[in-house]
């Protein structure tokens, strides 16, 4: 854990590839997520991080970096479910306010949750189902 | 929920949001660009991109119709992520009100294949 002296004031590549490899460190321990990801990214990771520094890259910084659809590569994941997303979103915000500072911490959460909260729609969401569908967990 | 270009896109169509779409939900007509709804992820980058503030969340008041043009026409519309020059007269049209019912062209853009082409001859 670092102090919160040592926290990161500003958005740059150099955040965004300790956050993601922090935050894939920790998926890649955790009882829920983990089991996903080793069937999803059976070989080696470092391909889905550079693609992951990319995407938040293009995210945050507006760099265009990353081209590529989200929706589609969720879709073919086996055993993908609305309540992962949840876990997904509680390790990135933990992971995000270790190495960040309030502010800075606050912009990746806000835009992790409209993203997530947009591919679960993509995925899961049909006109004839209630919607949030916690009933289904 | 997602992001909607609506009426000041027409005529300007200045194309400088399908270079930062990380998701390439571009779609282009003859005069404007819409989202695509069903690919556009909510990331909001493209929002601050545009010259015209053209831009906005699904989620704002008063959206209905462009959210339902936004959905109508993106199927149908090529595809655009590589930005052009913008039409000569988009600053003049820039900031007209109301500008769908007298400008709004439902014919398709030329998106990017019409590029690829070029690059390959």
């Amino acid at each position: 854990m670092i102090s919160s002296a040592e926290k990161l004031n500003h958005v740059s590549e150099v955040g965004i590839r300790r956050l993601v490899d922090a935050f894939y460190a920790k998926v890649r321990l955790d009882p829920e997520l983990a089991p996903i990801f080793a069937r999803a990214i059976p070989g080696d990771w470092q391909p889905h991080l550079t693609k992951m520094y990319a995407f938040w890259s293009s995210v945050m910084l507006t760099t265009g970096r990353y081209k590529g659809n989200p929706v589609v590569k969720h879709l073919v994941i086996p055993g993908i479910h609305p309540h992962l997303f949840e876990r997904w979103l509680a390790l990135f915000n933990e992971t995000s306010s270790e190495l960040f500072d309030d502010g800075v911490s606050e912009e990746f959460r806000a835009k992790a949750a409209r993203i997530a909260e947009s591919l679960k729609l993509a995925l899961f969401y049909r006109p004839d189902r209630p919607w949030p569908p916690e009933s289904t967990r | 929920m997602t992001y909607v270009v609506t009426d000041n896109c027409i005529k300007c169509k200045y194309m400088d949001c399908v270079e930062v779409c990380p998701v390439d939900c571009f779609y282009e007509g003859e005069n404007m660009l819409v989202i695509h709804p069903e690919e556009c992820i909510d990331c909001g980058v493209c929002e601050p991109e545009c010259p015209a503030e053209a831009i906005l969340p699904d989620t704002q008041p008063g959206l209905e119709s462009w959210v339902k043009l936004n959905a109508e026409y993106a199927p149908v519309w090529p595809n655009i992520t590589i930005k052009r020059e913008p039409p000569a007269d988009a600053k003049i049209f820039d900031g007209i009100a109301n500008k769908f019912d007298q400008y709004f062209s439902a014919n398709p853009g030329q998106g990017d294949q019409v590029m690829k082409t070029n690059l390959a001859d």
